[in-house]
């Protein structure tokens, strides 16, 4: 099978700035992945590609094959970094809104999550904190049959028990064919749940390894050498 | 697809232009009372209508320039801002999107023009003529005309349909200087409104030249009949139409950035 994403001397520039500089990178099926480096490294540029929310510069980009577009939207579940629901729309009204759109959305198993999560679906999303709009999101793309999730930084801005909960979603619920990629630079909270991690430093891949391989071949936590490799 | 995108497009906006456009109703209401009551006499009762009937015209002014600044705004946060993530993550085409987000917000300007249209016969009627608005004088030639003469007919129904035509190419206008203005990586707002007043600069320069050449041709003929004014309404606001439609799409599908 092809991998599920592939970069082909993938460059994106802003102006003059290089934000991601020739990337060759696959990223297989099955499998969960951090994409792993500082602030400004590129990872939301590379993600954003992805989702066809930017152009390439030059190079290309492949999901499943194809180039981003309607068919690969319909595989791809996303999770940005920013609340992107309409603040009045009810949590109901917004898991009718991805049942509509998305054909493989388990409305069963959104309404199962936020009721052990206790959050009433007739609750306005302006009413509810930052945390919980957080969660709410991550329920709704959790709540996909996709061939890709891609999250960035799901777990920034949470207190500790949340990010477990978080974590723990993911993992209970990524389909089992499919492949995560999560972006962060909380390593240590996600480690234990990681296949596979791509650092990234100013725009280039610096590393693509099984995160055992790491440990087996460094004797550290993907942790600790991240905090090597990136060290200032 | 396209229903469903124009059936959450007007979800997303009739919460906030439904009490909007009510207002004209209700101010409209009271106004036609004070009218017809003629309360003239004491001083306190003059001071009321006077106040009622600037309220009125007030109201109606928001309505108006407040219901164009809402939809503006809600094209420019639903689409580049944040929820455009999620906009531009559904497995829609971009024409879709287009055509959801135009047709919801040009009804909703044809609702509220016709309901300040409706309102102001209400409250003014028959003295309406005396206050001078020359539309509802040349509406009502027209629709006069239009019952004897199929001529006229075809006149005034070509005439709406460059007035429907125009209200489209205005609504794209605004798309598509909003997407260009996607172009500049600090000041996409700023940028927008740069292209928004090239644009109308550029639009008043063609009306100008259309102006002189009319102008020249009654000059040298001494003929003008009203009968062909809807052409060319007509022609340049399908061309507006095409234009700015296809300016919104390659912006939206060749040159999204978001931030």
């Amino acid at each position: 099978m092809i991998p599920i994403v592939q970069c082909r001397g993938l460059t994106k520039t802003y102006g003059g700035k290089l934000a991601l500089n020739q990337i060759y990178l696959n990223l297989e099926r099955g499998r969960i992945i951090g994409l792993l480096g500082p602030n400004g490294s590129g990872k939301t540029t590379l993600i954003k590609l992805m989702n066809g929310l930017l152009r390439p510069t030059s190079g290309e980009i492949l999901i499943n094959g194809l180039e981003p577009g309607i068919e690969t939207k319909r595989r791809i579940a996303y999770l940005p970094e920013r609340t992107y629901l309409q603040p009045g729309m009810k949590v109901m009204e917004i898991v009718n809104y991805f049942r509509d759109f998305y054909p493989d959305f388990q409305v069963e198993r959104a309404y199962d999550m936020l009721a052990r999560l206790q959050i009433q679906p007739y609750e306005r999303l302006k009413n509810l904190s930052k945390g919980t709009k957080e969660k709410v999101q991550l329920i709704l793309v959790m709540s996909r049959n996709a061939d890709l999730y891609v999250l960035d930084e799901p777990i920034a801005g949470v207190d500790p028990a949340a990010r477990d909960y978080i974590l723990h979603t993911i993992v209970a619920n990524y389909n089992r064919n499919a492949s995560v990629l999560l972006s962060t630079h909380l390593i240590a909270d996600v480690e234990n749940i990681l296949d596979e991690v791509v650092f990234i430093r100013q725009g280039n891949i610096v590393l693509q390894a099984g995160t055992e391989q790491i440990r087996r071949n460094e004797g550290k936590s993907v942790d600790r050498f991240f905090r090597e490799v990136f060290a200032c | 697809m396209l229903g469903k995108l124009i059936k959450y497009e007007w979800q997303a906006t009739w919460k906030l232009l439904v009490p909007v456009n009510l207002l004209t109703l209700v101010t409209s209401f009271f106004t036609w009372i004070t009218w017809r009551l003629d309360v003239k006499g004491s001083l306190a009762m003059d001071m009321a209508a006077v106040m009622i009937l600037l309220t009125y015209v007030l109201s109606l002014f928001m309505v108006l320039i407040g219901s164009a600044v809402y939809l503006v705004w809600h094209f420019y946060t639903s689409t580049y801002l944040d929820q455009g993530y999620l906009l531009h993550t559904l497995p829609v085409d971009k024409h879709h999107i287009i055509i959801a987000k135009v047709l919801v917000s040009t009804i909703w300007i044809i609702i509220s023009m016709f309901l300040i249209y409706v309102s102001l016969f209400l409250v003014f009627d028959s003295d309406f003529k005396d206050w001078g608005f020359w539309v509802f004088e040349v509406l009502r030639s027209i629709a006069t005309e239009a019952y004897s003469d199929v001529g006229s007919m075809f006149t005034a129904a070509m005439g709406i349909i460059a007035l429907i035509v125009g209200m489209f190419a205005r609504v794209l206008k605004v798309t598509a200087c909003i997407s260009l203005g996607q172009l500049s990586a600090d000041h996409k707002l700023l940028t927008s409104f740069g292209f928004f007043f090239a644009v109308q600069i550029i639009q008043q320069i063609l009306n100008t030249i259309y102006q002189v050449a009319i102008l020249s041709i009654i000059n040298r003929t001494g003929e003008f009949t009203y009968d062909t004014m809807w052409e060319y309404s007509l022609i340049t606001g399908l061309i507006y139409v095409v234009v700015f439609y296809l300016i919104t799409w390659y912006m939206m599908e060749k040159k999204l950035n978001l931030d």
